[in-house]
C-alpha cells in the first residue's frame, strides 16, 4: 500500500478510528490492532512474504529469549551468528543472489573457465533491507546487554512490522522504539498535529517534488546520448531532488503517521542538501541508516581509534557496505565508494566534524563562504548520485563524460515529456527556498503564518501533485 | 482528541472546498481562453468548410504538410493530428469538428491504430475541460470506464490528465501564450535523423474494429468522403507484415509505407520535415490518382 494512494487514505482513518476508540483500553489491544493492520499494510502489496517477516520475527524474538537464559560467552556468540545468519541469509537470497552468481560466471569466464549462471527470478520483497537491519539491531543490542530482550511477542511483532516504517524506515533502534510498546498510548493533541503537518509536508515533498522531478530526470537519462552538457547537468540535479524527496518524503509521512499513534521514530533527514561539507552530508541524509552502520559496523571495527591508515579503511568498509546495502549493483558500490573519496581530505585534516550546528544560524542568509561550501557539496554529491540512477557503469561514466564536455549543442533542449529542460529548476528554486526558510525546524508550519503556508501546500499538492503517473518510492527496492 | 478531530474535518472541509475552487477556475480558464490544441480549436470553430481533413496520430501531425497540400490542391485542409491518439479519439474530433463545420473528405490514417477501440489518454485530454458539452460527455459516457469519476469528482479530470491539462497549461492559457504549433494549421514538423532506434507492429491483427465502421457509419451519413491510408516506416521497422494483414482488413486502404529512404525519417515511425514534404506530395497525387480511377 502506497502513502500517496487512495487505498492509504482510507486505511489510515480506519485503523486510527479502531486505535483511540475501540483498543484505547489496554497496551495489549493496542499492540495487536497494530500487528493486524501492518500485516494488511504489506499484504497488500503481497501476502506471500508476510511470511518472511513472521519468520523474521519469530527467530529474532526467540533468539533474543535465548540470549536472555544463556550466560555463557561462547553460546551466546553462536546465537548471534544464527540471528546474522538468517537476516543476512534473507537478504543474500532475495536481494543478492543473482548479483553473486553474475559476477562469479563474469570472473570464472574471464580466466576462460566457461561456467553455467543459474540465476534465479527472484522478486524483491518490499523493504526487506530495512526490517532485517531493524532485527539484526535487537539481537546485538541483546547480545550486548544494552536491551533487555522482551517476552512480549506481540509487542515484539509491531517492533518489527509496525506499517508507517516497515518498507522504507527509517531503521529503528529497538531501545528506541520497542519500549515505546510497552506501555499505553495515550492521545496527545499536539503531537498528532504535528504528524498531520509532517504528512502533508511529506506529500509534497512526494508528490510535487519528487515525482516532477522523476518526468524530468528519466527522460534526461533515457535520452543522455542526445542531450547536451546542461541538460545533463540539470537532469543530474532533478534526480538529486527526486531522490530526496521521494526518500525524505516518505519518512516525512512515516514519521508523521506514527505520531498519529503516540509512537515517535527518529528523524531520518535534516535538510541535507544545505551541508557545508559531505561529512555534514552525512549526518543529514538518510541518518537512520548511517547511525546503525555507525553502530554495528563502523565502532566494532575500531571507529576512529587506531592509526590513520585503520581508520580510512574503516570509512571504506562503511560506505561501500552502504552502497552494497542499497542494491546488488556495482553503479551503488561505486557510489558508496565515491562518498568515501569525498569524505577522505576531511578525515585526513581532522575536519569531519567541522559542521555540526545549522548553516547560517541565527541569520537569514548564508555567508558567501556557506555558500560556496554548500554548493560545493552539492555539486560532489549530484555527480555521485548519476552512479546510483544509472543502470550500469559504463552508462554513468558516459554520462557524466557527456556532461563534463561542456557541449551546449541544440541550447535549451525539448523533452518527450513536452517540456523544456529547465523548466523545472523555478519550483526546484521555490522548494528550496521554502526548505531553506524552515531548516531549523522539520516542516514549514511553524510560526503565525503556518496556516497560510499549509493551504499553500495543500494547493500546491492538488494542482502540481502528480496524479497521471504515480510513482513507488525508490526506496522500496532497496 | 475532540479538538484534533474538529481540526482534521476542518482540514477535510478545506481540501475539498479547494478541490471545488480549482475544478471552477479551470474549467473557467479553459473556456475563456484562446485555443491552445487541436481540441479547443475545434470546439472555438464554428460555420467552416474544411475540404479536407487529416485525422491521426503524430504520425500524422509530423507527416502532412498542410500548406504544402493546400498549394498543390487549392483547397482548405487541416492537419488535426494529435500525439498518442487513436481512431477512437479521432471519432471523437471528427464528431465535434462536424457539429458546427462543413466537412467534405476525410484523410484517416489507419495503423496499428487498428488495434485499439478504447479512448487515450493523450488523445482525449484536451477535451476533459470540456465535459459538460453534450457530445464529449455522450462519447466520455459510452467509452471510458471511470466516467463517473471524471464527470461528477471535481478535478479528477484535470489530475489524472495533469500533463496535458494541469497547471502549466493552465498558466499559459490564462496568460494567452501562444502555442508553439498553429492549431489551425496542425503540422507539426520533426527535424533530425535517428532512423536506428526501432520499433515494432504488432504480430497480429485484430479481427476488427469497430470504432472505424462507426467513423465510416459517420462519415456516410454526412455526406463525407472517407479516404484511408497509411504512411511509411523506416526499415528498421519489425514486423512489417503487419502492413499486408492490415489491407487484407482494410481494402480500401491506400498503402504509402514504400519508396522512403531512412534519411527521411526522424525515428522509425516518424518522418523527418524533409521526409514529411516528400510523403506529402506522395499522398496528394496518389489520392488524386485513386479518385481519377
Amino acid at each position: 500500500m502506497l502513502f500517496n494512494s487512495l487505498d492509504f487514505a482510507i486505511f489510515l482513518p480506519i485503523v486510527f478510528v479502531l486505535y483511540w476508540f475501540v483498543a484505547k483500553e489496554s497496551t495489549k489491544y493496542q499492540n495487536i490492532l497494530l500487528v493486524i493492520a501492518s500485516y494488511i499494510f504489506y499484504g497488500w502489496w503481497d501476502w506471500r512474504f508476510l511470511f518472511l517477516i513472521l519468520f523474521s520475527t519469530v527467530v529474532d524474538y526467540s533468539i533474543g529469549i535465548a540470549l536472555s537464559k544463556e550466560h555463557k560467552n561462547k553460546q551466546r556468540k553462536i546465537l548471534l551468528l544464527i540471528s546474522v545468519l538468517v537476516n543476512l541469509g534473507l537478504l543474500g537470497v532475495f536481494k543478492y543472489y543473482n548479483f553473486f552468481i553474475d559476477n562469479f560466471t563474469t570472473v570464472f569466464s574471464f580466466f576462460g573457465n566457461e561456467i553455467q549462471s543459474n540465476t534465479l527470478d527472484i522478486i524483491l520483497p518490499v523493504g526487506i533491507s530495512f526490517y532485517t537491519f531493524q532485527t539484526l539491531s535487537y539481537t546485538i543490542d541483546v547480545y550486548r546487554k544494552r536491551l533487555e530482550p522482551t517476552k512480549d511477542f506481540i509487542a515484539f511483532s509491531v517492533f518489527v512490522s509496525f506499517f508507517p516504517q516497515l518498507v522504507a524506515g527509517p531503521i529503528e533502534r529497538a531501545t528506541q522504539l520497542l519500549p515505546q510498546f510497552y506501555k499505553k498510548r495515550h492521545f496527545n493533541y499536539n503531537q498528532a498535529k504535528e504528524g498531520v503537518y509532517l504528512i502533508v509536508w511529506g506529500l509534497f515533498k512526494k508528490m510535487v517534488i519528487a515525482d516532477t522531478c522523476a518526468n524530468y530526470a528519466n527522460d534526461i537519462f533515457s535520452k543522455y546520448e542526445s542531450m547536451n552538457s546542461l541538460s545533463l547537468l540539470l537532469g543530474a540535479i532533478y534526480f538529486a531532488f527526486q531522490i530526496y524527496g521521494d526518500f525524505s518524503g516518505y519518512s516525512d509521512i512515516a514519521i508523521g503517521t506514527s505520531r498519529l499513534f503516540g509512537v515517535d521514530l527518529m528523524r531520518n533527514f535534516k535538510y541535507p542538501y544545505f551541508s557545508r561539507d559531505i561529512a555534514e552530508f552525512w549526518r543529514r541524509w538518510h541518518i537512520s541508516l548511517s547511525t546503525w552502520f555507525r553502530d554495528y559496523l563502523y565502532i566494532p571495527l575500531g571507529g576512529s581509534r587506531g592509526s590513520k591508515w585503520f581508520n580510512i579503511r574503516n570509512v571504506f568498509i562503511i560506505f561501500l557496505v552502504s552502497g552494497f546495502w542499497h542494491g546488488a549493483n556495482w553503479t551503488f558500490i561505486i557510489w558508496g565508494g565515491l562518498n568515501a573519496l569525498y569524505f577522505l581530505p576531511l578525515l585526513l585534516r581532522d575536519k569531519n566534524r567541522r559542521y555540526l550546528n545549522d548553516a547560517a544560524e541565527n541569520r537569514i542568509l548564508p555567508s558567501f563562504k556557506e555558500l560556496t561550501a554548500m554548493l560545493s557539496t552539492f555539486l560532489l554529491t549530484t555527480l555521485s548520485w548519476v552512479f546510483f540512477r544509472a543502470n550500469t557503469v559504463t552508462e554513468a561514466i558516459l554520462y557524466l563524460k557527456r556532461m563534463l564536455s561542456f557541449n551546449l549543442e541544440g541550447g535549451i533542449q525539448y523533452l518527450s515529456i513536452e517540456r523544456y529542460v529547465p523548466e523545472l529548476a523555478l519550483l526546484i528554486l521555490v522548494f528550496l527556498i521554502i526548505e531553506w526558510h524552515s531548516r531549523t525546524k522539520e516542516h514549514p508550519f511553524f510560526n503565525t503564518f503556518r496556516y497560510i503556508k499549509l493551504v499553500g501546500v495543500i494547493i500546491g499538492i492538488i494542482t502540481l501533485g502528480n496524479y497521471s503517473s504515480v510513482n513507488d518510492f525508490i526506496y522500496f527496492q532497496f | 482528541m475532540k479538538r484534533f478531530i474538529q481540526n482534521s474535518l476542518k482540514l477535510i472541509v478545506l481540501v475539498i472546498v479547494l478541490i471545488f475552487a480549482c475544478d471552477i477556475l479551470y474549467t473557467a480558464v479553459y473556456r475563456n481562453s484562446a485555443p491552445r490544441n487541436k481540441l479547443q480549436y475545434i470546439l472555438n470553430t464554428e460555420n467552416e468548410t474544411f475540404d479536407i481533413v487529416f485525422l491521426g496520430s503524430s504520425r500524422v501531425a509530423n507527416h502532412i504538410d498542410t500548406k504544402l497540400f493546400d498549394s498543390l490542391s487549392h483547397k482548405k485542409t487541416i492537419n488535426l493530428g494529435v500525439l498518442g491518439a487513436g481512431l477512437n479519439d479521432n471519432y471523437l474530433q471528427l464528431k465535434l469538428l462536424i457539429q458546427n463545420n462543413e466537412v467534405n473528405s476525410v484523410y484517416l490514417q489507419i495503423d496499428d491504430n487498428f488495434e485499439r477501440e478504447y479512448p487515450t489518454a493523450l488523445g482525449t485530454a484536451s477535451a476533459m475541460p470540456f465535459i459538460r458539452n453534450t457530445i464529449i460527455k455522450d462519447h466520455t459516457k459510452r467509452y471510458f470506464e471511470n466516467f463517473n469519476t471524471l464527470y461528477y469528482i471535481p478535478f479528477y479530470r484535470y489530475a489524472i490528465n495533469d500533463p496535458k491539462i494541469g497547471f502549466r497549461e493552465l498558466f499559459f492559457s490564462a496568460v494567452n501564450k501562444a502555442p508553439k504549433i498553429d492549431p489551425s494549421i496542425g503540422y507539426i514538423p520533426k527535424y533530425g535523423n535517428r532512423p536506428s532506434q526501432s520499433g515494432s507492429l504488432p504480430k497480429n491483427i485484430a479481427k476488427k474494429n469497430d470504432i472505424l465502421k462507426e467513423i465510416r457509419a459517420l462519415c456516410k451519413t454526412n455526406n463525407i468522403e472517407l479516404v484511408l491510408f497509411i504512411s511509411p516506416y523506416s526499415s528498421t521497422l519489425k514486423n512489417r507484415d503487419y502492413i499486408e494483414k492490415l489491407k487484407y482488413k482494410v481494402p480500401d486502404l491506400i498503402d504509402l509505407t514504400k519508396g522512403y529512404n531512412d534519411s527521411l525519417f526522424y525515428n522509425y515511425g516518424h518522418l523527418n520535415n524533409k521526409g514529411a514534404r516528400v510523403f506529402t506530395k506522395h499522398l496528394y497525387y496518389n489520392t488524386q490518382r485513386t479518385q481519377k480511377q
